[in-house]
Parts: structure tokens; C-alpha cells; sequence
């Protein structure tokens, strides 16, 4: 689903943020990328997502070169994509349903299909009370689940998730991991980057370690050190 | 496509109503400017019609002197026949422009008894009409003319119709001069609505990129709302121009002889280059002020 092969990201400062990484990750895998800040977890996320260019190297999602794709097509790469961040990125005007509507909104799906599909991720998140409350009136778990609705709502192959639990406290962490994991059940390659290391050494998951731009451990069933 | 078309009207008018101040800037500044762009078409036009109506009869007034010889006027009628500039002469006696200036001067009677018609005491001198196929060659006739007996005076308008065109001229350039500043005042604050627009809303902007919105999806909010404010600013301006028109020059209809005005259907003439103008100078400032701020 995902190959990473000999990608080098060197920012424009100079700052080598990946040096050399190779990563294949399997259709339906769930993956921890673990290491300390700035060790380049972010990068690696950033890189999947073409919000950076690597400087050296391909990276492959969904059978797609993505170093290849051209500007007009990254859209469509990114509907392949859900993305989940430690801040939420939830829109503070807009009620539950609409957050996670917007997202099917803003492709240009139709009504109906928006109507069918968002009280249905909902529901799956926990969420299915909660269509009209404003993210204001959530608390911290409950807006990260509603940011991962507003994610696999448009059904994409990857979920990548940065941090989703850094603003948690640890019993709302394990019901959000419990939920990723439902999400990955489903068929959802998972990549998850995260430095939360009660979680990684709970799930015993596959876990990368990447440390100075380098990974330095890939382990299936692994934890976090 | 309604789903569409809803989208994009709730995202124009919510991006309206927040930045309020600028886009009333925006407004005001579109319709000033193409109020001045369609005032200068407009003049511009009033002066063709001047043109067009003054040169189309150009009459050099040849003045004879009393009393008239007849043979005299066929001679000088032939000479000017003669020459390639012209291309009419007419033969004006005393009596028709006695009758000439009754006819003109008939709303103020004091002038018209100070004229007797009467042969013996006719003031009136009689004259040569010469319409001109070409008006810059008013030299030759002159110099044709010169020195042959009976002739009492040339006279000659152009000097007058030269003056007037070119104060016109200065004062059209002068205006399309105001509204391209002031277009190009437009366009910045377009631009800025667009800017301050997208600034406010680069959380949602960030999520759309995230989910996969197009650009295009993600820009024609911010192109349509530019291109709103600026057709309201030409609606209005086009309005004004009608309101100006009615207002200054219907009273004008009929006061000078001969002397075209512009009409509705001038005013409606220029609405398309208006709406087109506007148009235009929205795009190209929505498109400058999204620039930098989209790159994927």
C-alpha cells in the first residue's frame, strides 16, 4: 500500500530531515513510527501526503508514484488519504455533522450521499448523539473521533494519523487506539506516528523507530524501545 | 449542480458579510472608477457626434460685398467648384439670410424688427456657402479667393471647432487618465478582499487541501465573491451614468441648433465595456491576490 524507497528529505535550511529511509507497508497493516521531536516522524507523514517533495528517493501509495503525480492530480491522492492530527483541525462554526459533511462537501459529493454517510461514520465513532453539538461542547476524545470520522468518511485506503493522541489524557488515549484499531479491522492501512510509548508497547503493533532522520528498528509485534 | 451552485453562494455571501469594511471599499472603488471609465466613453462619443455633425456641413462663409453682381457669383462659384476641397457651394442672397435670421432669432422679437427684409434696407450681406470635402484643406479656397474683386470677407469656423476639440480631447483623456488609476485602485483592493478572505478562513482552506478539494474548488468562492463586488460596482456606475445623463444632458436637447447629444442608447452602448471592465478587473486581482497563498 505504502513504499518508501531510499527517500532523502533535506529542507531548504539544510536540515536533513530524512536521510535515506525505506519503508514498505502492507495493505491493511497498522504501523507505529515512533522517535523522539524532530526526529522526522512529521516529515515522513508530511512526505505521504505531498505536502513536501522528497529531495531524493520514490515513495509509492496505492500503486501511485507520487513524486510523479502532477499538481492538479495531489487532490485526488489525498481523497485516498484520511488524516488525523493531534490539534484536531476541527472547524469551531460548524456542528459535528457539518465538520465531517464538509469534508465530503468540498469534493463535490452529492447530498444524499453526504446524508447516508455521516450520521453512519458517527455512529461507528460513538458519536451518533452528537450530530448537532458544536466541537466546543466535546470534550478532547470526543473531537479527536470526530476528526477521525471526518477522515474515513470519504472511505480512503490510508488513514495517517500524527500524534492523535498527544493532547489526550491516558484512559481517553486508549479509547481513541481502540477506535483506530476498529478503523484498521475495517480494511484501513493505519500509519500512526506517535512518541506515546504506554500505547505502542499496549498494542504490539508494528513499530518503526526513526531517529536523526534514520530508522533504526522495524519490528513487527513491537515496542516502543 | 444546484448542490453546486448552493455551495458556492453560501461561501460567497458568508465571505461578504465577514469582511465587510474592505469589500465596501472594493464596491465603491469599482463603481468610481468605471463610473469615470464610462463617463470618458461617453464623452468620448459626444464628441464624435460633434465631430461627425459639424464637419459633415463645415461652411466656409464667402461674404460679398453690396451690391451683388451676378456675374461675379458664377465666376467665384466656378473657381470653387473648381477645386477638389470642395464640395458644395450654394448661393445665399440678402433675402434668404434675412429670412435666415428671422427664422433663427424669431424667439427674441427686439432683434428681428431691428431687421428690415425690405430690399433697400436689408443689412444682411449676401454670402457663398462652401461645405468642404475636406476640412484641413480650408487653405486652398483661401488662396483662390484672395485678392478677387466683390469679396468682402472669408470667414472661417475651424479655428472655433479646432479649439473645442481640443479642450475635449484634453478633458476625454484626462478622465479615461482618473478612471485607469482609479481601476487600478480596484483591482488592489480586490485583491485585498480576496487576500484578508482567504486569510481568515486558512483553517478551512487547510482542511479542504487535506480532503482532497481541488484548487479550483477551493479559489472559485473567492474569484466569484471578487467578481460580485465588482459588478456591483458596475451596476451602480451604470445606473449614475443613466442618472447623469437625464440629469445634465436632457435639459441640453433642442438648446443649440443642429447640435447632437448623446442619447439612452449611447449610455446603453457602454454597459457592456463597463460590465466587461469590471469583470476583468476582478478576475485578474482575485487570481493576483490567491497567488502565493494556494500553493499546494
Amino acid at each position: 500500500m505504502i513504499s518508501v524507497q531510499h527517500v532523502t528529505k533535506i529542507y531548504k535550511n539544510g536540515v536533513v530531515a530524512l536521510d535515506d529511509v525505506s519503508v514498505e507497508v502492507d495493505k491493511g497493516e497498522f504501523v507505529f513510527i515512533v522517535g523522539a521531536s524532530g526526529s522526522g516522524k512529521s516529515t515522513f507523514i508530511r512526505l505521504l501526503l505531498k505536502e513536501e517533495e522528497a529531495t531524493k528517493g520514490d515513495i509509492f501509495v496505492a500503486g501511485k508514484n507520487i513524486g510523479k503525480l502532477t499538481a492538479w492530480k495531489v487532490p485526488h491522492l489525498r481523497r485516498n488519504i484520511g488524516t488525523v492530527f493531534q490539534d484536531f483541525k476541527l472547524l469551531s462554526d460548524k456542528t459535528v455533522f457539518d465538520n465531517v459533511a464538509f469534508a465530503l462537501e468540498v469534493i463535490g459529493k452529492p447530498k444524499h450521499v453526504i446524508d447516508q454517510r455521516v450520521p453512519e461514520i458517527l455512529d461507528l465513532v460513538g458519536l451518533g448523539e452528537k450530530l448537532n453539538s458544536y466541537p466546543d461542547e466535546l470534550s478532547g476524545g470526543e473531537q479527536q473521533r470526530v476528526s477521525i470520522a471526518r477522515a474515513c468518511v470519504n472511505r480512503p485506503r490510508v488513514l495517517l494519523a500524527d500524534e492523535p493522541t498527544g493532547n489526550l489524557d491516558p484512559s481517553t488515549s486508549v479509547d481513541i487506539m481502540r477506535l483506530l484499531d476498529k478503523v484498521n479491522r475495517i480494511g484501513t492501512t493505519v500509519v500512526m506516528a506517535t512518541h506515546d510509548q504506554a500505547i505502542v508497547d499496549a498494542m504490539r503493533r508494528r513499530v518503526i523507530e526513526v531517529d536523526a532522520g534514520k530508522v533504526i528498528r522495524d519490528q513487527s509485534r513491537g515496542v516502543y524501545s | 449542480m444546484t448542490k453546486r451552485f448552493e455551495y458556492l453562494f453560501r461561501e460567497v455571501t458568508s465571505g461578504l458579510r465577514r469582511n465587510g469594511l474592505v469589500a465596501f471599499a472594493a464596491v465603491s472603488t469599482t463603481f468610481i472608477a468605471l463610473l469615470l471609465f464610462g463617463l470618458a466613453l461617453l464623452i468620448s462619443r459626444q464628441v464624435n457626434l460633434m465631430i461627425d455633425a459639424t464637419t459633415g456641413n463645415v461652411q466656409v462663409a464667402v461674404y460679398l460685398t453690396d451690391p451683388v453682381n451676378p456675374q461675379t457669383v458664377a465666376a467665384l462659384t466656378q473657381k470653387l467648384q473648381d477645386l477638389p476641397a470642395v464640395a458644395d457651394v450654394t448661393y445665399e442672397s440678402k433675402a434668404d439670410a434675412c429670412k435666415k435670421f428671422q427664422a433663427e432669432f424669431a424667439s427674441q422679437p427686439a432683434l428681428v424688427q431691428g431687421v428690415s427684409c425690405d430690399p433697400a434696407k436689408n443689412p444682411l450681406p449676401a454670402s457663398l456657402r462652401v461645405k468642404l470635402a475636406n476640412p484641413e484643406l480650408f487653405g486652398q479656397i483661401k488662396a483662390v479667393l484672395e485678392g478677387q474683386p466683390g469679396i468682402d470677407r472669408i470667414v472661417d469656423n475651424r479655428a472655433l471647432l479646432d479649439r473645442l476639440f481640443a479642450v475635449t480631447r484634453v478633458f476625454r483623456v484626462g478622465v479615461l487618465l482618473v478612471s485607469m488609476v482609479m481601476l487600478i485602485a480596484a483591482a488592489i483592493l480586490i485583491a485585498n478582499t480576496v487576500r484578508m478572505g482567504l486569510f481568515a478562513r486558512r483553517k478551512e482552506i487547510g482542511i479542504m487541501k487535506l480532503v482532497g478539494a481541488t484548487n479550483w474548488r477551493i479559489r472559485l468562492p473567492f474569484l466569484v465573491e471578487g467578481l460580485f463586488e465588482s459588478l456591483i460596482g458596475a451596476g451602480l456606475a451604470i445606473l449614475f451614468l443613466f442618472g447623469l445623463k437625464v440629469a445634465f444632458i436632457n435639459p441640453l436637447y433642442g438648446t443649440i441648433r443642429f447640435m447632437p447629444w448623446v442619447t439612452n442608447h449611447d449610455v446603453i452602448a457602454v454597459v457592456p465595456w463597463l460590465l466587461v471592465a469590471g469583470a476583468a478587473v476582478a478576475l485578474l486581482a482575485g487570481l493576483a491576490g490567491m497567488r502565493r497563498f494556494l500553493d499546494v
